[in-house]
């Protein structure tokens, strides 16, 4: 997030697009609500009718996977209007004129046809956010798991740059990460591009830094990204140490998944419990967890804090930075003596220039928002005061690109997928405390009311859900948070593999998979299980 | 008739005002009770969560001001510069205990409160010690009406101790912004209730359990801590961060020896400054679940078996230098997650470039 | 049902959704259609104002008027206030089909008040029910000049023709085509006119406020809750001189600088609603209301939003959040109303005799009104006399006049053979007043404060020699535990407890425990209270106790009669 979670409290116009928040980040999505109480106004855009939407000043339900269109309407409306800020594309973006010409035929009418949303609603939305004082976007993999997840965002900071939303209190572009500390184990470098702190691989500096770090030679090249990986398995990849991940059940498409990790030579996972994916391990390792492990997790507003054990773990389970350092050391590496999370830690500071003024104590408290860039040094909780990271902000000319799969004859409807609030991804946590459990005991296909009739379907009973790549049992609800011909699951319940149907297509940039679009077809089930 | 009370500033610089015979600074638009309780005097109150617009329900915060007629509750009484306030005198200390005995009286008396109910659970029983009230006087009928028959295991409704302070109506309005329950009747008759007075799962409660936290009787109460009531020992916290989504908010962990009993929000935390939601509240039961693993296990003959540490991690290695030395470095893939803390996903990044040389590392972030 | 044609709950919403102060109006629309409020009306009101539904399920049950169940709307409410105790209206809550008691209703000068569907019947016996009707006050017996009094028992004046008849609008013409705003304040300001509904603060410094602070629009809200037991004058103004309530508003907006104004009409009187929005029309339609009044810059208009049953809504911040469709507690004061009220913009709020008295002061001059008052006191009060009195009614008299002309003199003192044992003051706000203080005081708030009484809205309630006033004092605690609001600790279980005491259900056998008890509750209550109900309230145990003491001590001993 480009600004403090604090922040969410003070816009004026708070943009919320590709984000479940009330279930995905409930205790974020608090500061809205008090925002709005304050009389901020609320647009949100949204495939269904979520909880949020209930909130909205105005809601646009475009249809899945349009949201370029949107977007490019958006900014055609602030353009058209004159609510762009001249004084801040002149100092600090390039390439406007490239973006001015691309944007005219995103008139709000054309996009209407596209996405669905009323084009006086689009117009709405785009002078709201644009004549604000201060205007904030929200999103989270709403935006991201498409096909076009980089255009998405790209059109998103055309937004934000023609109106000069950023680099004070309550604007900004917010993603909101997802788990606990994805957005930790990206500052960690558990990524095929960069080292820790977002050094890239490439860079021969970087590479000399590391090398001498470590006191080992370093690739020079790019890894690939796990999607590739699993592509791959049996083929080029032979070996997968998997750490706290039920990749089966997480990923999209479940069957090529399974197959890639049978492929293996050897598969080592670090896990808590017995997933679906330990299942397939040659050695499984239990890992401590959270309470009986101490360590940091990074919040998404960049704020580095620190957790606690608090309980013993069970039988002899072990933190994941001691097994990794053990096995590590049998391999003969370099660099894996460590004797306490502090020194994996503070190693960490030293080798990231967005930690390099942290270290285990200093995060006791989580005051600081990275980057801290020496001793000292206060954090950083709003980013992009006066400059970019790249210098001048680059007004990006996306086009509108339908999904990878698109409906047809044989797949007619739209499934999109998500959480819910009481459970949280694979359910390996949430379905094994009662409470949540309580609340949402089983999966349900979201289905408009208007389509549960006409496609011979029955609340509460079970359908057959199938696309291209595979098939699921799954009972219906029947609701209208889903717009007619769209139908909703999240990919929690290991009963209900949704992630049998998805991977229809990924960003050609990121790898991420188009989780949110997937063209399948319903029918009433005959028998029931 | 002053359109409201606040601060007029003194001549030169920050207001000031006398309380219990000292000049103290204040600062614009501050109450009475903030002033005060900065200030050493531990002025008592129910109805007050700091996070909550004041309300003015308890009365026990009530102050004398010089040239007022009446005492004023100091909660919702702006500072003024020159007031001359008193927070202690024999008078408010009787009305105080007067006070303290009629909301003792409308309660099952003698009743301990385990404080693992929540957070303020504790507030009312502490402040009846301190005014020597065991509910014995004014004896009469009883307010509450308990909720036995809520189904949903995470709070407990038990409006038996309820004092109509409506710190959980307000918590839900004005903190979680849900406003799942609300004030049913009135006067005596007054009850916490939802829409139609039904259950709680079914109405726009979202479980988030801030009613429970800031309930300052223990009628609302944390059901999943509850149950380990029994447990021996005492309630240990331990600060640490909630392991479910990117918010990261700041949970005190209470544990009872090796047991692991409750989660409770910090109340200063910095992400969420007392908030939970569902998860991080009652999400915890999986940490001691008994479908944990306990001990490494390796395939043998195709079948996954228990071992020991040595054996597991000895065949880990060895997988890993087989591959490497028959299909090469870039043959080994890494995925760290993104649950666990920043050791193990820089262990394991470290682990793949620098054991292998290759950068054949990603995270759970694509999915 | 008598409606011909059922609304829709849309049609209902969009009916209402747009009109300011739409939530009491439209939860009334539906319990009007309906005979009472469904859980899908609440669903529907909820949604279609975008109300949280738990909130407004919560504010509906404070109401006592509204019917949660199907026909409760057309079931009798029978008056159970202290006079209509006398005259045996449990009898007949007995005797009626389905009946249940309700608060004062506002005619304690008459036969037990009846409130059945929209209509009011009187009567002591159930088969001998009759339509009420509107009480004319009897000629002033002083034979002094009245102010409001002075042309209502002329049946024309309640007509907009008639009521110019007789001098009305005069006023409002002058004002507004001749005077300045600040000129107007001037005359209310020197004509000393204090505030009606009770707490007697100066309407010129209160308007004044108004039309002082910043930020708008303005408003002018006419209290006309009346729920102070024993009081109706404000009834039998609204009822026979309608348009000099609207008058006094308009020169209240001209005045102050408001724009919209409200008037909060209290459940019980149905027919005065429609009385009032007759009159509002006429005036609409003779340019008297409207964006431009009598062709002038003035703009200024007036809605009638009936309440649903609660006392607490009498009180002005409590009938602002119930206007604004909140849940009805008082609020926190400062910031009051004149600066924060409806809708947190400035407000006057007023009661119905205060504002009644306007166009006569602005018409005929500040000293003429000051000049009314007996004594250094200035002007006249209606005092609503009833219970055992020969001649129960409203009576308006100059303030500062002795207590005891009023009640011997003008109305004849106790029924034949009994004398008069205890008054009660400001209804029942300000406690009892023995024969002692009966002989003595006179009235006005000076005289009443030095014994530790209120005038307030004038109520006055006989209780002669046979009457036992601990049982009177029970029922005044119980009507105040009834409408307590709930929001403050010492009110919410003080009147319960002082009730359950007076009641002798609960609290110690022993009297000087008893009254330690009792006086305990009633100092706290009395000081840190939230609102003046809580402080008022122990004014009736206190009152007791030093008037009655062998009565208290008989109650507790248990050898009350
Ligand atoms: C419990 C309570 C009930 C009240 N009820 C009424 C009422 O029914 N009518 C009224 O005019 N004032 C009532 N008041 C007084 C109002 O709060 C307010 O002072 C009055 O409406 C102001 O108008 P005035 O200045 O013209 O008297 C009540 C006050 C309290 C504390
Ligand atoms: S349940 Fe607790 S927080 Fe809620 S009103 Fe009762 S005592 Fe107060
Ligand atoms: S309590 Fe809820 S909102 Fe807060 S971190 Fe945990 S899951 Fe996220
Ligand atoms: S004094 Fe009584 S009526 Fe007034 S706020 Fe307190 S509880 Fe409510």
């Amino acid at each position: 997030m480009s600004n403090p979670l604090r922040d969410m409290e003070k816009p004026d116009a708070i943009f919320c697009i590709g984000t479940n928040m009330t279930e995905a980040h409930p205790v974020a999505a608090m500061r809205i609500k008090k925002a709005l109480r304050r009389g901020a106004k609320l647009i949100v855009a949204d495939p269904r009718k979520i909880p949020l939407a209930k909130k909205a000043d105005v809601f646009l339900q475009l249809r899945v996977g349009t949201d370029v269109a949107l977007l490019g309407a958006m900014a055609h409306v602030i353009v058209r209007e004159g609510l762009v800020d001249e004084n801040f594309i002149a100092k600090r973006t390039e390439n406007f004129a490239a973006l001015g010409e691309h944007l005219k035929e995103f008139t709000p009418e054309w996009a209407e046809t596209i996405t669905g949303v009323p084009a006086k609603d689009i117009e709405q939305a785009a002078i709201w956010y644009g004549e604000a004082a201060n205007g904030a976007i929200f999103y989270t993999l709403g935006i991201t798991e498409h096909i076009c997840g980089v255009d998405n965002v790209q059109s998103l900071c055309n937004l934000v740059l023609l109106t000069g939303h950023i680099g004070r209190e309550g604007t900004g572009i917010n993603p909101m990460r997802g788990q606990n500390n994805v957005q930790g184990a990206g500052d960690c470098g558990a990524l095929p591009n960069n080292y820790p702190g977002f050094q890239p691989v490439t860079d021969p500096a970087n590479q000399a830094k590391f090398r001498e770090a470590w006191g080992v030679e370093v690739d020079i090249e790019e890894g690939w990204t796990k999607v590739r990986a699993l592509d791959e398995c049996g083929k080029k990849i032979h070996a997968f140490l998997i750490c706290g991940e039920n990749t089966v059940v997480s990923d999209a498409d479940r069957a090529h998944c399974e197959h890639a990790l049978r492929s293996l030579d050897h598969m080592v996972v670090i896990d808590i419990f017995r997933t679906e994916t330990a299942d397939l391990a040659d050695v499984i390792l239990p890992a401590t967890a959270w309470a009986e492990t101490d360590g940091v997790f990074t919040n998404t507003e960049r704020r580095p804090q620190r957790v606690r054990a608090a309980v013993p773990p069970p039988g002899v389970a072990k933190p994941d930075w001691w097994i990794i350092a053990q096995i590590a050391k049998r391999l003969g590496a370099p660099g894996f003596d460590y004797e306490s999370p502090k020194e994996v830690f503070n190693e960490l500071c030293e080798l990231s220039p967005t930690y390099h003024g942290l270290d285990w104590d200093l995060v006791a408290e989580g005051r600081h928002h990275w980057p801290v860039p020496e001793k000292g040094h206060a954090g950083t909780p709003v980013l992009h005061i006066g400059e970019f990271p790249r210098g001048r902000g680059l007004f990006m000319t996306p086009s509108y690109r339908d999904p990878a799969e698109t409906i047809d004859d044989d797949y007619p409807v739209w499934l999109t997928t998500g959480r819910r609030l009481a459970h949280y991804h694979t359910r390996t946590m949430t379905g094994r405390s009662v409470g949540t459990e309580y609340l949402v005991p089983e999966e349900l296909v979201e289905v408009h009311p208007d389509d549960v009739a006409d496609w011979g379907l029955e609340d509460g009973e079970f359908a057959v859900m199938s696309s291209r790549r595979g098939e699921v049992m799954v009972k219906v609800e029947a609701t209208d948070k889903s717009p007619r011909g769209t139908v909703f699951c999240s990919f929690s319940f290991s009963e209900v593999p949704i992630n049998a149907l998805t991977g229809s297509g990924y960003d050609p940039i990121t790898d991420t998979a188009e989780l949110k679009v997937c063209p399948v077809r319903i029918e009433r089930a005959t028998t029931s299980v | 008739m002053s359109s409201d009370g606040s601060s007029n500033g003194s001549s030169n610089g920050s207001p000031t005002l006398t309380l219990d015979g000292k000049v103290v600074p204040f600062e614009t638009g501050e109450t009475l009770y903030e002033v005060a309780r900065r200030h050493t005097s531990d002025v008592p109150t129910l109805c007050y969560d700091e996070r909550l617009e004041a309300f003015g329900a308890c009365r026990l915060c009530v102050v004398e001001i010089e040239g007022f007629r009446s005492p004023v509750a100091s909660c919702t009484t702006h500072a003024a510069h020159g007031m001359n306030v008193q927070t202690k005198t024999e008078k408010l200390e009787k009305h105080r205990k007067t006070l303290m005995e009629l909301v003792c009286s409308e309660n099952p008396r003698g009743v301990e409160i385990d404080p693992m109910r929540g957070h303020a659970s504790q507030e009312m029983t502490d402040l009846a010690q301190r005014y020597a009230v065991d509910g014995t006087r004014f004896e009469g009928a009883q307010s509450g009406q308990s909720h036995p028959d809520d189904p949903n295991p995470m709070i407990l409704r038990d409006y038996d101790h309820c004092i109509s302070c409506y710190r959980c109506v307000r918590v839900c309005a004005e903190q979680e912004g849900d406003y799942a329950i609300s004030i049913a009747n009135r006067g005596f008759q007054t009850q916490i209730t939802t829409e139609f007075n039904g259950f709680l799962k079914g109405s726009e409660c979202t479980f988030c359990g801030q009613c429970v936290q800031t309930c300052p009787t223990g009628a609302l109460a944390d059901n999943r801590a509850l149950q380990h009531t029994r447990e021996p020992g005492e309630v240990e916290l331990t600060r640490s961060i909630c392991p479910f989504c990117g918010v990261g908010c700041s949970v005190d962990i209470m544990s009872k020896g090796d047991k692991l009993v409750g989660v409770r929000p910090a109340m200063d935390g910095p992400a969420n400054e007392g908030a939970l939601c569902v998860k991080g509240q009652f999400g915890w039961e999986w940490v001691q679940h008994p479908e944990r693993l306990k001990n490494p296990m390796v395939r043998k003959d195709g079948v996954l078996v228990e071992a020991s540490w040595d054996e597991a991690l000895d065949r880990a290695a060895e997988g890993f230098r087989r591959v490497r030395d028959t299909h090469g470095r870039h043959a080994i893939y890494g995925v760290a997650s993104g649950r666990a803390p920043h050791e193990s996903a820089f262990s394991v990044q470290k682990f793949i470039r620098a054991g292998f040389g290759t950068n054949q590392i990603d995270n759970c972030s694509r999915a | 049902m008598a409606h011909i044609n059922p609304s829709g709950d849309q049609e209902l919403i969009e009916r209402w959704r747009d009109q300011p102060a739409s939530l009491l109006p439209l939860l009334h629309a539906f319990h009007d259609r309906d005979g009472y409020l469904s859980d899908d009306a609440l669903r529907a009101v909820a949604s279609g104002l975008r109300i949280p539904i738990a909130d407004l399920y919560g504010t509906v049950t404070f109401y006592h008027h509204f019917a949660r169940v199907k026909g409760g709307k057309a079931r009798p409410r029978v008056c159970d206030g202290p006079v209509c105790k006398l005259q045996g209206c449990d009898e007949l809550i007995v005797g009626l089909d389905g009946a249940t008691a309700m608060p004062c209703a506002g005619r304690c000068d008459g036969p037990i008040p009846v409130l059945q569907d929209d209509e009011v019947l009187i009567g002591t016996q159930p088969g001998a029910l009759t339509a009420a009707p509107p009480l004319v006050p009897p000629p002033n017996p002083g034979g002094i000049d009245e102010c409001v009094f002075a042309e209502v028992r002329d049946p024309r004046r309640k007509t907009l023709a008639g009521y110019r008849e007789s001098g009305g609008y005069r006023a409002l013409s002058r004002a507004v085509r001749e005077m300045t705003p600040e000129q107007v304040l001037d005359v209310v300001s020197g004509s000393g006119l204090t505030g009606r509904g009770g707490a007697s603060f100066p309407t010129a410094l209160k308007w004044r406020a108004v039309r002082e602070a910043g930020g708008g629009p303005k408003t002018v809200v006419c209290n006309a809750d009346e729920g102070e037991p024993g009081c109706f004058q404000d009834r039998v103004l609204m009822d026979l001189d309608p348009h000099a309530i609207l008058e006094g508003m308009t020169l209240a907006a001209f005045a102050t600088g408001a724009t919209r104004g409200f008037i909060y009409l209290r459940y019980e009187y149905p027919a005065t609603q429609g009385v009032l929005e007759t009159a509002i029309e006429e005036a609409r339609a003779a340019e008297l209301l409207g964006t431009s009044v009598l062709g002038t810059e003035l703009t200024f208009d007036i809605h009638v939003r009936r309440g649903a049953g609660a006392y607490i809504c009498g009180e002005e911040t409590s009938l602002l959040n119930s206007l604004e469709g909140k849940h009805p507690f008082p609020r926190n004061r400062p910031p009051y109303p004149v600066t924060n009220g409806f809708e947190g913009t400035p407000t006057a709020v007023n009661n119905v005799e205060t504002l009644a008295s306007v166009p006569p002061i602005v018409d005929r001059g500040a000293e003429w009104y000051a000049g009314l008052g007996a004594g250094e006191h200035k002007g006249t009060k209606i005092i609503s006399l009833s219970g055992d009195v020969a001649r129960p009614g409203n009576y308006e008299v100059p303030i500062g006049i002795p207590l005891k002309t009023v009640l011997y003199d003008w109305a004849g003192g106790a029924p034949e053979g009994r004398t008069v044992q205890a008054v009660t003051m400001a209804g029942l706000s300000g406690g009892f007043l023995g024969a002692e203080d009966i002989e003595e005081a006179t009235l006005d708030e000076p005289s009443m404060r030095a014994r530790g009484s209120l005038l307030g809205a004038g109520g006055v309630m006989v209780f002669d020699d046979s009457r036992d006033m601990v049982e009177i004092a029970r029922q005044a605690m119980s009507f105040f535990a009834h409408e307590s609001c709930g929001k403050c600790f010492p009110c919410r279980i003080g009147t319960q407890r002082l009730t359950e005491r007076l009641a002798g259900v609960a609290g110690p056998k022993e009297p000087e425990l008893w009254k330690a008890e009792v006086e305990d509750i009633g100092r706290t209550m009395a000081a840190v209270s939230a609102c003046g109900l809580g402080v008022a309230a122990p004014g009736i145990t206190g009152s007791l106790m030093r008037l009655f003491p062998e009565q208290v001590d008989a109650h507790v001993n248990g050898q009350r009669k």
